[in-house]
């Protein structure tokens, strides 16, 4: 596979992710994409932890740690800090789980791209509250086990769609990414890092703990999520230009479920419900790429 | 700005700022499976008697690297321009990529290196052993005395070829017909051969007490003299005037004699012989009438000659006995007995019995007998129990304590009697002959086993001449170990061919040449079962940065220090050349 990037890396060996984790590919691949004239700001998540306790740093890049629901507020002010320095080079970048995108930090990354501010916001999205103990999220998807969805109690409610929520606000770009998939992750960090505005990634990450799945398998599951349409690639311009970037082979969603320990207690007539709710979105996208009526 | 300078200095900038990286954190001590490089064997190679290591010359032409590939299948049979064309290839029945969309056209890939390297003058550069003291004659300059003269001269033996026939090349020389294996061809691969050392000496006819004499120059003897006399019939009228030797035929058109044909021929017979004379025939203005006492799909004859035949317009007849035949003026009357079939023979192949009283007459001008050779004198058959031998796979070694070892191959000890596995069976003799000199006869059965590819029974040189292949494991991809996902269909390549019409009239080759384009397209189409082509996913999906790439011949080594064994490397190595194993094992 060719990246099409430096075999620079600004990460290193010796971060404390799990085995197999989803997040660490994520940032590996972002980073190599948009180079070392990048600020992180980092609010709660399981990033905090990986990139390493004081005084230690995983990533070659400045990281400001912040507080969960600061992340869109603490890159507005990185920029503007720049910007009256002159320094319109360096990219500041949001990097943010499911959690601290879908939930607590909402507001401030709601606002920050009302205001249309210069910085690229990623979420990398594991589904869950997964450094806490793996609570649910609006991120958490309709049947999974989480520890506050324990039992017969799985999550019945769906999986909040982030990114038409971004496109809602009409930024520049907006796009869906997936660790399985690194060369249209990094086509889309450059992208994202050549367009001026407030830039959306969002970045589907498996979580082999959180998960209950072999952490061998974290790529696997990955891509069948969008063999199966349930994490469609694609990406908006200016809130309306949809392209949809990869089209899947459309594999049942059983495909997905069945590997995953979350997922254990689906009955057939659950997995029946769950594939009408996907073929919807994924119709629905269609439509909205306009390549159905 | 002034003022800006005065609070920098009156606010003192109180953030804790990291300064080290990880690296500090042995995070391999986390793990409890640990990956490692490991390359398998694939399928193909298995299949491919002479065991060609097929996976790498796929990943070579996709390289553009057209000489290495072509040398890639040098070290395993010095017949690619010969086997790309006449093989039956049982390696593309094995192929993995078979169950994903088509199996890989491995016989077109070898027959365009070898084209290229013949177009472009290559000139292989080969590993060869230090000259040894002994000196082995090979009787015979057929695939099978050609190819064990050709591995016992790199092995560092000298090798004298005895050929009876005024050019080389046996049944590649004097049987198999033009439209599948021009003769520039044939000479080429010949040439490459004597190239590389082998004498042979064309117009010498080996007559039984050259075996008693042997061994005051040769210490071995290798017999491939090959099945030349067509097997009879046992029916009446067979031996009346008219009635021709399919083998005997073929050679007489191969001496550039060009009988004409006018109206039916039958051809008795459903091997390669017959279907080669039949198709002969037909180019020569004959109409082909195959007469098979079996059914159709029982023939011997490779499916791909059978299918090619009947789109020439040969007919094929089958389950029909000879039982006799009479002339009739200028005609001949075969009569026939219908057959039926009765269960499954040993062989896997229908058994028949006659159907009713009722014959059948078929009236035509010619008859050839073509029902299978045998070994023109019988002193070149093995001797059976009369000596002390070791029946090997495609071979029998006598160890005599008098005179010259001697080993029969090729036809004249094959189960399976194709150019493949004559080459098999000259490598067989020459790894076979090479233990034998330095540990012994008893140590040759045991010792063969350490260089099959796989399961066995293919042979391969380059793990006996301990080359890079021998370090891979013996285990033999499955298309369940292939990581199809980073595959996408891709149709199997057409394989060019001249027109049906130009080919009832002409000797010219048949298959014509594909593109350097075409080639490396399906070379690309290869998954390179259980070989590394370092397409560089475990080092990129590696969350914990353990890959380091190095200058050894892999590439990349694993970083154990930090690896933390979550194994995602090896399972989207889409090939299976790594394994994921207990730490510790």
């Amino acid at each position: 596979m060719e990246l099409n990037v430096l075999d620079e890396e600004y990460m290193t060996s010796g971060h404390v992710a799990c085995p197999g984790c989803g997040a660490a590919i994520a940032m590996r691949f972002f980073l190599k994409a948009v180079g070392d004239k990048t600020i992180i700001v980092l609010p709660a998540c399981c990033w905090s932890i990986i990139a390493g306790p004081y005084p230690q740093s995983t990533v070659k890049v400045p990281v400001i740690h912040s507080a969960f629901e600061t992340g869109g507020a603490v890159a507005s002010g990185v920029r503007a800090a720049l910007d009256m320095k002159g320094d319109t080079e360096t990219t500041v970048v949001t990097w943010a789980g499911d959690g601290g995108t879908f939930d607590i930090g909402f507001q401030a990354l709601s606002g920050a791209v009302e205001r249309n501010e210069d910085f690229i916001y990623v979420c990398y999205d594991n589904e869950a509250y997964m450094n806490t103990g793996i609570q649910r999220s609006s991120s958490t998807p309709y049947g999974a086990w989480t520890t506050t969805t324990p039992g017969d109690e799985w999550k019945k409610l769906r999986k909040k769609n982030i990114v038409e929520v971004l496109v809602a606000h009409r930024i520049p770009y907006a796009a869906t990414a997936n660790i399985a998939f690194p060369e249209d992750l990094v086509r889309k960090a450059k992208k994202a890092q050549s367009i001026k505005g407030s830039k959306f990634l969002h970045i589907f990450a498996s979580c082999p703990t959180g998960w209950r799945i072999p952490s061998e398998s974290s790529i696997k599951i990955a891509r069948i999520a969008v063999q199966t349409n349930i994490f469609p690639l694609y990406e908006v311009e200016d809130g309306v230009k949809y392209t949809i970037n990869y089209k899947p082979k459309e594999f049942p969603v059983s495909e997905y479920f069945k590997l995953q320990g979350r997922f254990q207690h689906l009955t057939d007539e659950d997995m029946k419900h769950i594939q009408k709710m996907v073929d919807e979105d994924w119709a629905l996208l269609l439509r909205k790429a306009g390549e159905r009526p | 700005m002034a003022e800006q300078e005065k609070i920098k200095s009156e606010v003192p900038l109180l953030i804790p700022r990291s300064c080290e990286s990880t690296l500090t954190n042995m995070t391999g001590s986390w793990r409890f499976l640990m990956p490692r490089y490991e390359e398998k064997t694939a399928p193909c190679s298995t299949a491919c008697p002479a065991g060609e290591d097929i996976g790498r010359i796929e990943m070579l032409t996709t390289q553009g690297l057209f000489k290495e590939a072509w040398e890639t299948i040098l070290r395993e049979n010095p017949f690619p321009a010969v086997c790309g064309r006449v093989c039956y290839h049982p390696c593309e029945n094995r192929c993995n990529r078979g169950e994903f969309d088509d199996a890989i056209a491995i016989h077109s890939i070898e027959r365009f290196l070898a084209d290229a390297a013949s177009r472009n003058e290559f000139k292989p550069s080969i590993e060869k052993l230090p000259s040894k003291k002994q000196k082995i004659a090979v009787v015979g300059a057929g695939p099978s005395g050609l190819a064990a003269a050709y591995f016992l001269t790199l092995l560092g033996y000298i090798c004298d070829v005895f050929e009876a026939m005024p050019e080389a090349g046996g049944v590649l020389r004097w049987g198999i017909p033009l439209y599948r294996l021009p003769i520039s061809v044939l000479r080429n691969e010949i040439a490459h051969i004597e190239s590389v050392g082998v004498r042979i000496h064309t117009g010498k006819c080996i007559s039984k007490s050259f075996l008693d004499e042997a061994h005051n120059q040769y210490s071995a003897v290798f017999m491939g003299c090959g099945h030349s006399r067509t097997r009879g019939l046992n029916i009446p009228g067979e031996n009346m005037d008219g009635l021709e030797d399919g083998i005997a035929f073929l050679g007489k058109v191969r001496q550039g004699e060009t009988p004409s044909f006018d109206g039916s021929v039958a051809v008795i017979g459903g091997g390669n012989t017959a279907v080669d004379v039949a198709r002969s025939v037909l180019r020569l203005g004959g109409k082909s009438i195959l007469v098979y006492r079996r059914r159709r799909q029982d023939m011997p004859a490779f499916d791909q000659e059978i299918h090619m035949a009947l789109e020439e317009g040969v007919e094929i007849r089958e389950l029909l006995a000879p039982v006799k035949v009479e002339k009739n003026g200028r005609e001949y009357t075969l009569t026939v007995q219908p057959m039926r079939v009765a269960g499954t023979d040993t062989d896997g192949r229908a058994a028949i019995e006659p159907d009713n009283e009722m014959t059948q007459e078929i009236i035509v001008q010619r008859i050839f007998k073509a029902i299978g050779e045998e070994a023109a004198e019988d002193w070149y058959n093995p001797p059976g129990e009369k000596e002390k031998s070791l029946t090997l796979k495609n071979s029998v070694l006598i160890p005599r304590s008098q005179g010259a070892v001697l080993v029969i191959g090729g036809d004249l000890t094959n189960q399976t009697k194709s150019v493949v596995h004559a080459v098999a069976s000259g490598k067989e003799a020459a790894i076979a002959l090479d233990i034998l000199f330095q540990e012994g006869s008893e140590a040759v059965e045991s010792r063969l086993k350490d260089y099959v590819v796989g399961n066995g029974p293919s042979l391969s040189m380059e793990v006996y001449m301990a080359g890079p292949r021998s370090e891979r494991e013996k285990h033999i991809v499955e298309y369940d170990e292939i990581n199809t996902d980073y595959f996408e269909l891709a149709p199997r390549v057409t394989q060019p061919r001249l027109l049906i019409e130009e080919r009832r009239k002409t000797f010219e080759e048949i298959d014509l040449k594909i593109s350097a384009n075409v080639a490396i397209r399906e070379a690309e189409r290869c998954f390179n079962c259980g070989l590394c082509n370092q397409c560089d996913n475990c080092y990129l999906f590696c969350p914990d940065l353990s890959i380091q790439k190095d200058d050894s011949s892999q590439g990349r080594h694993i970083n154990y220090d930090y690896c933390k064994g979550c194994g995602i490397c090896v399972v989207e190595c889409p090939r299976n050349a790594m394994v994921l194993e207990e730490e510790g094992t």
